[in-house]
């Protein structure tokens, strides 16, 4: 399958002089198209940062970044967002969600900005994923009468709207308990399906199992790699032993 | 701690804490002033009035005067503890030069006094008693203030040399308000003088008992002494004198409660932000236990802070300015006897401010209260439900850009937040605005009737010259048979006695004649037919008499009952006239006005030239001339005041929103992270903010605009009606009201805007989504 981001020999610091760090120490990486990744490590190895890094929402110091044959570390603030807007879905740890808005309205959000005179056709596709991940009688709700595993649900709906062809997501299931971390990750894996591709960055190995190559990274570098087969809702067991496996191997 | 706390703090945000400490400091600054200022302005009077021994009572008179009989009334009135009659001798202004100024164009009645033997001292600029030797003259000290004369230069008084030799302090006609100036003369150059100029008497009393004064003036009116001039007393002098510094005191006071406002418009957007950032640990706090009171604490503690070096700050540079604003009172008026008591005045005056500033951020703190502590630990935010968000849905917006809409949405949803720059944007449309309309007013000219002055073109005043009605009647004559003019009128002017509701008699001056040729506007009623009466707004106040009431005038030794047909405005002769119809041949005619229309206006230059050669004995005037010369400088000043309002309040606008959006931006930036991240552009997020400020800023021009045509408009009204005039209505103009104001106004808070939001593009994503 075609690479959709390529990341060569990506620099990333931070700090001035002596206090200068490499948080990413030129890592190479790819994300093909309709594949789903994880990213595994331990805290302050540089998965956030990698993920910012591919999706061009921060800057780096070297290397560069190619999304669909777009070179992201040339592209202009504006095409930086147009790109997020047109082709990439986001969803965090924590909500985050405007606390002005009611869940509908932060959810088409985003589609808004372009499709104003669609707002009908917009909301018809809403409530349809709102419908899809079990929210659908939320819509009018404001974001703090719901609970975390909703607002993350509605997140999702948010990052669909536009029909990103990636969606990044930074410990989706991190603040969330294991049965709302499970139902997340089936949504996960029936958007996959679809042929999104994904890329989650995880320090669960439940998660991490759920999708089919995960990257281990230590100190700004990935360390290695695991290849698992497509998950087909059996051997979960099996996947998460492989997993932590290969944590307990690579000592992270 | 509590110095790091705040030290911390205010490293975080140094520009709010500057802007506000400024605003502080010119708050206190100005209060400290404006008690300066008060303090000294009462004392300067009342030592000038104690050193000169000013007049309790003094009666003008023209004309004929019959000594004996006054000094026969002083002696048997036993509150009487001194009495004289000073002369003034009335001089036109054309025999007045002053170096190289000739006094022609002056509107004042200017004369020639000697130093008074008892009491009414004419005073040199230390407050002593001028001893003038022959060929020396002592000139009014406003001639020194607008640069007519200085010391040395010679004189010219009806072809006689003079010296000047100084300026005088003269505790009756000092002010600007008064219509006549007294020059000084040695005894033997006024003799010489003398058959220069028409004789005007000072009939003056001091009275033992000053409170009985209201008797001696019924006691003096019914005797019916010598009174074809006005009357004043003690009390009108030391307002006289109070005036024009106590209305710049009034407007400085304004000014600093505007301001004080402001700096707590600061402190409250401030103080709301900083308790939303900190909403999850003012939570935490409240779960561990510490009281409400202690948690004030750490955020008062650093506007305590503030307040205190404001004020500092404020009254060092009180003490800077404070020579320059006393130095008018310094000069007309001279030291005052308590100016010691004036910095702890000041120092009142600014604990007042610091008191006040405390006092409202422990209001805003209050707030403190309602937070509950599990709401706020598990939430980080207050969990009110704004009933503006629920109606207005973005899924339902078809109106707005969505930009604009999430603008409007974050508007609505922190309303607390943007009343704060609502109510400075308010304040400041006031303040651009009322000067504005006030100097468009009294410079329109409608305005002109209503202070009491028709609709004509020249006006010809026959005064201080004997044979006035022969004189009137052959400019009259003249008038009718020159084709040039369209209409004329005469309207004479004599004193009648009036009965008051005890019994007793006093003067009043009424203008005879037909008053519907050249009509002034009536606050109240109308223009008065046969056996009516119509009263200055200050006569029917004085009086107590309203439209329809009944009045009786003596006229002729019979009394004569008149109903008040009307009441007007009027800032001619003091503001006291009356206006009447009916004829009468008695009484003494005290000054005559004939005045004409001319059917081509730009004849009136050449008109007043010719009626002034050949009537030398008539002062002529082109009636703008007469307008601009009678208040000009009252209009000039307004507009410079109404220049300097619109750029003090654009300043204000500019600095508040610049600060206010800097501090939502530091604030938003958790949101503005997400909105990017989701594909939003900075441009996208800068139309968010622009709309935020614009509907804040629509909002506040509508409030402000109606507020300056309402609240506004009293205010003008009411400083308008110490000159006499009694019904105020704003003439706006409504290019400059309603589109260049709030073009400049919308101009600026746009700039200030779009640079306060600036910082959105150093805003980034992955620095702000992590917790």
């Amino acid at each position: 399958m075609k690479k959709l981001i390529i990341g060569d020999h990506i620099v990333k610091s931070f700090g001035e002089g002596d206090e200068r760090r490499h948080v990413l120490d030129g890592v190479s990486a790819f994300i093909k198209e309709g594949e789903f990744v994880a990213v595994m490590g331990p805290s302050g190895s540089g998965k956030s940062t990698l993920m910012f890094a591919l999706s061009g929402t921060d800057d780096v110091n070297g290397g560069t970044v190619v999304f669909d044959n777009q070179d992201l570390s040339a592209a202009s603030e504006n095409e930086l967002s147009d790109i997020r807007r047109t082709s990439m879905g986001f969803v965090f740890q924590q909500p985050t969600m405007l606390k002005n808005l009611n869940i509908l309205d932060n959810i088409i959000l985003p589609s808004m900005r372009d499709h104003r005179r669609n707002a009908a056709s917009l909301t018809i596709k809403a409530r349809a994923l709102m419908k899809r991940v079990g929210i659908a009688e939320l819509e009018k709700r404001d974001i703090t009468q719901v609970s975390g595993g909703q607002l993350q649900r509605a997140g999702i709906c948010r990052a669909l709207m536009n029909s990103p062809r990636i969606i990044f997501g930074d410990e989706p299931t991190g603040a969330l308990n294991s049965k709302s971390a499970q139902e997340i990750m089936d949504i996960f894996s029936e958007i996959n399906e679809e042929g999104t591709a994904i890329m989650l960055v995880t320090h669960d190995a439940n998660v991490a199992a759920r999708t089919e190559r995960i990257m281990f990274m230590s100190d700004g570098n990935i360390v290695s790699e695991l290849q698992l087969p497509k998950f087909d809702g059996t051997d979960m067991d099996r996947r998460v032993e492989s997993v932590t496996a290969k944590m307990l191997e690579i000592g992270i | 701690m509590y110095f790091r706390i705040i030290r911390n703090d205010i490293s975080n945000s140094k520009l709010i804490t500057l802007t506000t400490m400024i605003f502080v400091a010119a708050a206190a600054m100005l209060v400290s002033l404006a008690a300066v200022l008060i303090v000294n302005l009462s004392g300067s009077i009342h030592t000038l009035m104690t050193q000169a021994k000013t007049p309790h009572f003094m009666q003008m008179h023209s004309g004929d005067i019959d000594s004996a009989r006054l000094t026969a009334f002083a002696k048997q009135q036993g509150n009487v503890e001194d009495f004289q009659v000073a002369e003034f001798l009335n001089m036109d202004g054309a025999q007045i030069i002053l170096g190289e100024h000739s006094l022609v164009n002056s509107v004042q009645d200017n004369g020639f006094s000697t130093q008074s033997k008892k009491f009414d001292y004419l005073l040199d600029l230390d407050g002593n008693i001028i001893h003038v030797n022959d060929g020396e003259l002592y000139v009014p000290i406003s001639y020194m203030r607008d640069n007519t004369a200085k010391v040395g230069d010679i004189a010219m008084i009806g072809g006689k040399e003079f010296t000047i030799a100084g300026f005088l302090r003269d505790s009756q006609m000092n002010s600007s308000l008064s219509a006549s100036k007294r020059f000084l003369v040695s005894e033997q150059d006024y003799a010489e003088i003398k058959n220069l100029g028409s004789m005007e008497y000072l009939i003056e009393f001091r009275l033992k008992d000053m409170s009985e004064l209201r008797a001696f003036e019924a006691a003096y009116a019914a005797a019916g002494l010598e009174a074809n001039g006005p009357t004043v007393t003690y009390t009108l002098f030391k307002m006289m004198n109070a005036l024009s510094d106590g209305m710049m005191i009034g407007i400085i006071l304004l000014v600093s409660v505007l301001i004080v406002v402001i700096s707590l418009m600061c402190i409250r957007f401030t103080l709301l932000a900083k308790i939303e950032d900190d909403y999850r640990e003012i939570g935490v706090m409240k779960a561990i236990g510490l009281r409400v009171s202690d948690i004030k604490k750490f955020y008062l503690a650093k506007y305590a802070a503030i307040a205190a070096a404001g004020s500092m700050l404020g009254f060092a540079l009180s003490l800077v300015f404070k020579g320059m604003l006393l130095e008018n009172i310094r000069l007309y008026m001279g030291e005052s006897h308590n100016s010691s008591y004036a910095s702890l005045f000041g120092i009142i005056g600014i604990l007042f401010v610091f008191l006040a500033i405390i006092a409202y951020a422990n209001r805003v703190l209050k707030r403190f209260r309602t937070i509950s502590a599990a709401e706020a630990i598990r939430y980080g935010t207050a969990q009110e439900k704004n009933t503006g968000t629920n109606r207005f849905n973005l899924s339902g917006n078809r109106l707005f850009s969505t930009n604009v809409f999430l603008g409007i949405q974050d508007v609505l949803s922190r309303k607390r937040l943007y009343v704060t720059s609502l109510i400075v944007l308010v304040i400041s449309a006031f303040i651009i605005l009322v000067p504005q309309n006030l100097h468009n007013t009294i410079s329109s000219k409608s305005f002109i009737q209503y202070m009491g002055i028709g609709s004509y073109d020249m006006r010809v005043d026959i005064q201080q010259t004997d044979h006035i009605s022969e004189k009137t009647a052959e400019i009259l004559h003249t008038m009718n048979s020159d084709p040039a003019i369209t209409k004329a009128a005469v309207l004479t002017t004599k004193t009648f006695k009036v009965k008051t509701e005890d019994g007793s008699e006093e003067n009043i001056k009424i203008e005879l004649g037909d008053h519907s040729i050249f009509p002034i506007a009536y606050a109240k009623g109308k223009a008065p037919a046969e056996d009516e009466i119509a009263l200055s707004a200050m006569n029917a106040d004085e009086m107590g008499k309203q439209v329809g009431d009944a009045i009786t005038v003596v006229i002729n030794g019979d009394e004569k009952a008149l109903t008040v047909s009307g009441i007007y405005s009027d800032i001619t002769n003091g503001g006291k006239t009356a206006k009447a119809v009916f004829t009468d041949d008695t009484a003494d005619m005290m000054w005559s006005i004939v005045s004409a229309e001319l059917s081509d206006k730009a004849l009136v230059h050449e008109k007043v030239s010719a009626y002034a050669e050949r009537f030398d004995y008539a002062k002529i005037s082109d009636i703008d001339e007469f307008v601009s010369q009678t208040f000009g400088s009252t209009i000039s000043s307004v507009k410079k005041a109404a220049k300097a309002a619109i750029i003090v309040a654009l300043i204000i606008m500019v600095l508040v929103t610049l600060l206010f959006m800097k501090m939502l931006v530091a604030k938003d930036r958790h949101a503005i992270a997400v909105m990017k991240a989701f594909g939003f552009t900075n441009s996208d997020m800068k139309i968010q903010y622009i709309s935020r400020s614009v509907i804040v800023l629509i909002v506040g021009i509508i409030a402000g605009t109606l507020l300056a045509n309402t609240a506004g408009e009293m205010l003008a009204g009411a400083a308008i009606s110490s000159f006499g005039a009694s019904m105020f209505r704003f003439e706006i103009d409504p290019l400059s009201a309603y589109l260049y104001s709030p073009m400049m106004m919308i101009g600026s808070v746009l700039i200030a805007t779009v640079i306060g939001v600036s910082g959105v593009g150093q805003i980034k994503i992955s620095e702000n989504m992590k917790e």
